[in-house]
């Protein structure tokens, strides 16, 4: 698949093991399409609202489609299409019909690939009922949600950061169970504030606890996997113990850290033990700029995460 | 719940049978014309678009199915759902909302029923092609026999799903047999008014799909038309599109009160003598197998059994207000 190639692997053992399974794309790997032949490994024209409204009723027909989309901002192409069908035939029908499905789609990386081309539209479709959004933090997380996607009853979006694929540890991730969703990862451990991280920005959250740890200021990260569904439980227990938030994402303010933020404030407690002490490093609202130094502005990075946890803490950087 | 119906025995429907392909326009007539009095009364929720004038188009074309076929539709559908055998009373009790109906209530006139394999009625315009040619991959892949079939508006050309999904079926050769039932009007514009050309079939044919033109209605051409598209599909021969003319003689759609849509007078007095029905009605086989007594006995049963429905929907109760909240997430098998 696009960007990440170990989950080409991944594929070819879920279509091994479920016959139903098809891929379309306007580039599929060769491998799968060698193995599996080309009726259930599709090559189209650049038509992604055709492909991902066949997904759609060949879903309802009881296959279980997967289309890639290759990069995250094509998604807004087939709105209708995720929005409209895949994410409502199931209630439009009264139960009748489900719409087993995937899109898989690239997120950003340091690309240059500028304002239309570099997005995370994964905060878009927290807010579309009928469609999981699946947003993996680690490449053994993208091999495991992706091994989960192929077993959720209902359509997936799957939205994997490019910087995944720097990661090691190939085999232990492709060996790595399937995972069910939403299942939040707690990847470190402390009471002063509570960091939820998002997709590629999982990694560098971490390295930013590690580094304020041997500061002595002891976080909780958490990396909710899925934003819908979302493990709303988790995520406010810790915020209820340390009082303190801070969202790290590469998408922007307005996105998935908005939606996080409605919904912890419903949960008993969140609103007060929070109070204002609530911080954002992600993309401003802005598009991303193709300049390296205008982008780099864009990123979540070691130093601003350590900064913005500081602010929340009530002490100068 | 994915398809309920078991594949037909055999992949060639019966022959049509004349007097029940008249006795079906018959009834979705009857059904259109009370359903838009209701509609009138407050009975019917929602829009209704009435699919009067184009009765010969979807029983045609559903006599040439099997079980094992799919279906996808729109929102002027009520007349595939009859043709399609979907269950009159579930159909009638949807459109009042009611919980008895085929979706609980959630769907009004944008209908799916499982048991025919009626995929999805959408309400956007043209996006019923791609899903009913992802119906049909999901045939060729399983090497089953079962064809696909959307019928969407001369409206839907517009649409570049529509578009995109030609190309496609014509590359991979889906068993895909697109109807188009040209009734001149898209919404509120005539179709020349926004159209380059009236002709649909050249659209097609610069898609390399097969594309055939018939008299929409003429319900035995219509059958002809789809019975050989429907055989070529499913022997591997690819997509077919039918441009069946015919005639919106009503209106676009009505809520409280019909539609105050003019027609042109001279064409619509030259449709109206062409009315489907009517044509059926005065061709051979008709023509000599039925008696005036006869026909009046097939409208008198069609008035009854949608009567019938209607009561039963009537009696139906309002869903509970917590089924709002339910079939959001389809529960792990």
């Amino acid at each position: 698949m696009n960007e990440v190639g170990l989950l080409d692997l991944v594929l070819e053992e879920e279509f091994t093991r479920d016959p139903n399974l098809v891929f379309l794309a306007t580039n599929s790997p060769a491998s799968l399409r060698r193995r599996f032949g080309s009726d259930r490994v599709r090559i189209c024209a650049i038509s992604e609202q055709a492909m991902t409204g066949m997904a759609v009723g060949a879903a309802i027909s009881g296959l279980r489609p997967i289309v890639d989309l290759n990069r995250a901002s094509f998604a807004m192409l087939v709105m209708d299409q995720l929005v409209n069908h895949a994410g409502r035939m199931h209630y439009l029908s009264g139960g009748q019909y489900r719409v087993p499905m995937i899109v898989t789609s690239a997120t950003r990386g340091r690309q240059q690939l500028g304002p239309q081309n570099e997005q995370c539209p994964y905060g878009i479709f927290m807010q579309t009922p009928g469609l999981a959004v699946v947003v993996p933090g680690s490449l053994r997380d993208a091999c495991a949600l992706l091994r989960g996607a192929t077993r959720w009853p209902g359509p997936v979006l799957y939205f994997v950061a490019p910087e995944l694929n720097r990661q090691r540890g190939l085999s232990a991730a492709l060996a790595a169970a399937p995972l069910r969703f939403g299942e939040a990862a707690h990847l470190r451990h402390g009471d002063a504030a509570t960091i939820v991280a998002i997709g590629g920005a999982v990694k560098v959250a971490s390295d930013a606890a590690d580094a304020l740890a041997a500061d002595g200021v002891h976080c909780d990260v958490l990396d909710p996997r899925t934003l819908v569904p979302l493990d709303t439980a988790a995520l406010a227990a810790s915020v209820r113990r340390t009082g303190r938030l801070v969202f790290v994402d590469d998408g922007p303010r307005s996105g998935a850290p908005a939606q996080i933020l409605s919904r912890l404030l419903d949960e008993p407690g969140v609103a007060a033990a929070a109070g204002g002490r609530i911080g954002y490093v992600c993309q401003p609202d802005v598009p991303v700029p193709s300049a390296p130094p205008l982008e780099e502005t864009m990123w979540p990075t070691e130093g601003r995460i350590r900064a913005e946890v500081q602010r929340v803490l009530g002490e100068p950087e | 719940m994915t398809t309920a119906v078991a594949p037909a025995r055999s992949a060639e429907p019966a022959a049509p049978d004349p007097v029940a392909m008249f006795a079906s326009m018959v009834l979705i007539r009857v059904f259109e014309e009370r359903m838009m009095e209701l509609r009138t009364a407050g009975e019917v929720i929602g829009p209704v678009h009435p699919y009067v004038g184009q009765e010969a188009i979807a029983v045609g074309v559903c006599a040439a199915l099997t079980q094992a076929d799919s279906l996808v539709s729109h929102y002027r559908g009520h007349g595939h759902a009859i043709a399609r055998g979907v269950d009159l009373d579930a159909l009638t009790a949807e459109l009042f909302g009611r919980a008895a109906g085929l979706c609980g209530g959630k769907a009004a006139a944008l209908i799916s029923d499982s048991r025919t394999n009626l995929l999805m009625s959408s309400g956007i315009v043209g996006a019923g092609v791609p899903v009913a040619a992802g119906a049909a991959m999901a045939a060729q892949v399983r090497g089953e026999p079962a064809v696909s079939v959307a019928f969407i508006g001369d409206g839907a050309l517009g649409s570049g799903a529509v578009h995109e999904t030609l190309t496609i079926a014509a590359v991979q050769r889906l068993p895909l047999v697109l109807v188009c039932e040209h009734n001149g009007y898209q919404a509120g514009n005539r179709t020349e008014e926004v159209y380059p050309e009236v002709s649909l079939l050249r659209l097609a044919e610069a898609h390399r799909v097969r594309a055939v033109g018939i008299d929409g209605n003429d319900v035995a051409a219509v059958a002809t038309a789809a019975h050989d598209a429907v055989r070529l599909a499913r022997g591997g021969g690819g997509p077919t599109f039918i441009e069946a003319r015919t005639y919106l003689t009503r209106f676009h759609l009505q809520f409280e009160r019909p539609s105050p849509e003019v027609r042109p007078s001279d064409e619509m007095a030259a449709w109206r003598a062409r009315d489907p029905i009517d044509t059926a009605r005065q061709s051979p086989p008709l023509r000599d197998r039925l008696s005036d007594a006869d026909v009046e006995a097939i409208w008198e049963r069609a008035r009854e059994r949608v009567e019938r429905a209607v009561e039963t929907a009537r009696s139906s109760p309002w869903p509970a207000p917590e089924e709002a909240a339910t079939h959001v997430w389809a529960e792990e098998p």
